[in-house]
């Protein structure tokens, strides 16, 4: 009993790690929040649902693919709606949940009612102690710890990851030493935009999926960034595992009706108490 | 300064005159969309204490609306109460609400302060879905009663229409009284630098506070009448969309311009009604309305006071830097 707890929290607090990196991505370099994050990972989802349909491409190609696509996505989508909301804060915010409202109400448009996603990783039961569970479940946590390998190869041992990081750190310095600021800004959206939608279609096949699915993800990988501390990429993915296992196990043993408020009840005592996060390091915040 | 932000009476009385006419020569629907627009009018001018005084935005608003509208639905339905005297119950709880999530949230900057709202907001609303045995959970709260005045039961739009102009004439005034006045002076120091106004020997922690506790009060307010015009009341009618909705029309409306933020509570309220030949591309429309007006007049649409809007809006982005 216990066990299968303990898989099914870690394996939605992948989902809630990753989605959120998108939101620490963004925060990181440009001190903004992006609440379209969400729907981005719902699209994705649907992104690869229709991919996987028309295609009926295998599990590797399928991600590799719509991460391709979202991340060229993400890059345009800087190009053309993000960069005018750079003036302050609330207008990006208010503005990114405009564009979350659009985008989950033109998929609804295309996916009224919840369908099924293609069983694209497998329908094996895997036996595990006294626990069971979808094949799929070992996919989201496997693909998980290889996504954050890779990315954190990126950041540290490319010269475009560490451009990136310079942006983050540094906007106008890393400018001055000669870094493409607003490339590496374009592609810090393709990165999240790529990473929420690998979460969409890891998540896919374990659910029905519908159009409003991204937003108690979004919100929740929010709380789990904050957690974690939402300008440290280890901080969130700590954060995110941390809020799939609490919720899981408060589910349980505590309450199932208020299992979705663990999350935020988190996000809040976190800010009140430790504004950065678990993890996060940054000047303080509060006056 | 003073003056800028004074009642022009003229202006103000004329705009007056019309909307007590509007009923009387204005089809049946425009009354009722109306309606919606006066009782958003509150949480919006609340927010605007928040927002455009202390250069805080907030999310929670929705949510705060809820817990106003829940009170009286419940003293209303489960204890009987008479719908005026629970007018003064809702105000309380939400102000209660707001001040105990939100009071150890305001030290926070700009934008953590905005996260710690949505916190809020999703407490609040997961607990009105699922504390069934206090408010009905997903059953919601069925045939609240209307208010009656006297013998005048306020049941139709067109008699509860007079309320809410009542009620939002009334926090037009109040609200520009609060401006002009010495605490609204402290507030707008504390937007302009906090720093500064706490070197003058503003208590800025006080004076945030005390600018949640009246946002959370309009919230209130703003509930009752809609509880009480609606008649029905559900979780989910209070969850991040209303507070997205209040926060985008007190941004519309420029950060510091009651009338403006009366205007664009006008514009949006209505945009159900105008986005109808969009047919199912309507939410889509509204979207893009939220998206496009912010990227195209990221300092609202009609701020009356262009510079000092700009100050606040400066203010609440670099926050993050200079604090």
């Amino acid at each position: 009993m216990l066990m299968q707890i303990i898989v099914g929290g870690i394996a939605s607090g992948c989902i809630y790690a990753i989605v959120g990196l998108g939101f620490t991505l963004v925060y990181r370099t440009l001190k903004m929040v992006n609440f379209a994050q969400g729907h981005v990972f719902m699209a994705g989802t649907f992104l690869g649902l229709t991919i996987a349909n028309k295609f009926s491409l295998p599990a590797v190609p399928l991600l590799l693919v719509v991460m391709v696509v979202a991340f060229l996505i993400g890059v345009v989508l800087e190009r053309l709606i993000f960069r005018k909301l750079y003036h302050n804060h609330d207008v990006f915010i208010v503005g990114s949940i405009g564009l979350g409202i659009a985008l989950m109400n033109t998929v609804r448009l295309f996916f009224p009612e919840p369908i099924p996603f293609p069983k694209v990783f497998g329908e094996r039961i895997v036996k595990f102690g006294d626990a069971q569970f979808q094949e799929a479940y070992l996919w989201v946590i496997g693909c998980t710890v290889i996504l954050v390998a890779l990315l954190h190869c990126f950041f540290a041992y490319t010269r475009n990851g560490r451009a990136l990081r310079a942006v983050a750190a540094d906007a106008e310095i890393a400018g001055t030493v000669g870094v493409n600021v607003p490339m590496a800004i374009a592609q810090t959206f393709g990165l999240s935009f790529a990473v929420a939608a690998v979460a969409g279609v890891l998540i896919g096949p374990l659910y029905f999926v519908s159009f409003d699915m991204g937003d108690m993800v979004g919100l929740k990988a929010f709380s789990a960034a904050v957690f974690g501390g939402i300008n440290s990429i280890p901080g969130t993915i700590v954060g995110g595992i941390a809020i799939g296992l609490l919720e899981n196990i408060a589910g349980t043993y505590i309450s199932s009706a208020y299992k979705d408020l663990v999350a935020f009840v988190i996000l809040l005592v976190m800010l009140v108490w430790r504004p950065n996060g678990l993890l996060g390091t940054s000047t303080p915040v509060k006056v | 300064m003073r003056q800028a932000q004074s009642i022009r009476y003229g202006p103000f009385a004329a705009v007056l005159a019309l909307l007590l006419a509007l009923p009387f020569f204005a089809p049946a629907y425009v009354v009722h969309v109306a309606n919606f627009v006066f009782i958003s009018a509150l949480p919006v001018i609340g927010l605007g204490f928040l927002s455009g005084f202390t250069g805080r935005v907030s999310l929670a608003q929705g949510a705060l609306f809820g817990v106003g509208a829940y009170v009286t639905a419940l003293l209303t339905t489960k204890l009987g109460w008479s719908p005026l005297a629970a007018f003064i119950p809702s105000v309380l709880g939400s102000a209660l609400v707001g001040t105990l999530l939100g009071g150890p949230a305001v030290r926070l900057i700009g934008l953590y302060f905005v996260m710690a709202t949505v916190g809020i907001q999703q407490i609040v609303w997961i607990v009105l879905l699922n504390a069934v045995d206090l408010t009905g959970g997903p059953q919601g709260v069925r045939s609240i009663p209307a208010i009656s005045i006297g013998k005048y039961v306020l049941d139709t739009p067109e008699a509860f229409y007079f309320l809410t102009l009542a009620m939002a004439t009334a926090s037009y005034v109040l609200a520009k009284r609060i401006i002009a006045s010495r605490l609204g002076m402290r507030l707008r120091a504390l937007s302009d630098d906090e720093l500064a106004a706490s070197a003058v020997a503003v208590e800025v922690t006080r004076a945030k506070l005390i600018a949640l506790v009246m946002s959370s009060a309009w919230a209130g307010a703003g509930g009752f009448l809609y509880a009480h015009y609606v008649r029905f009341i559900h979780p989910d009618m209070f969850t991040l969309e209303p507070s997205i909705l209040f926060l985008t029309m007190s941004m519309f409306g420029g950060y510091r311009s009651v009338e403006g933020m009366l205007f664009a509570t006008a514009i949006l309220e209505s945009a159900t009604e105008y986005l109808r030949p969009f047919g199912e591309y309507r939410m889509i429309a509204y979207g893009l309305l939220l998206l496009l007006g912010m990227m195209f007049f990221p300092k609202g649409l009609f701020s009356l006071l262009p510079k000092r809007a700009q100050g606040a809006a400066k203010k609440t982005g670099k926050g993050a830097e200079h604090v």
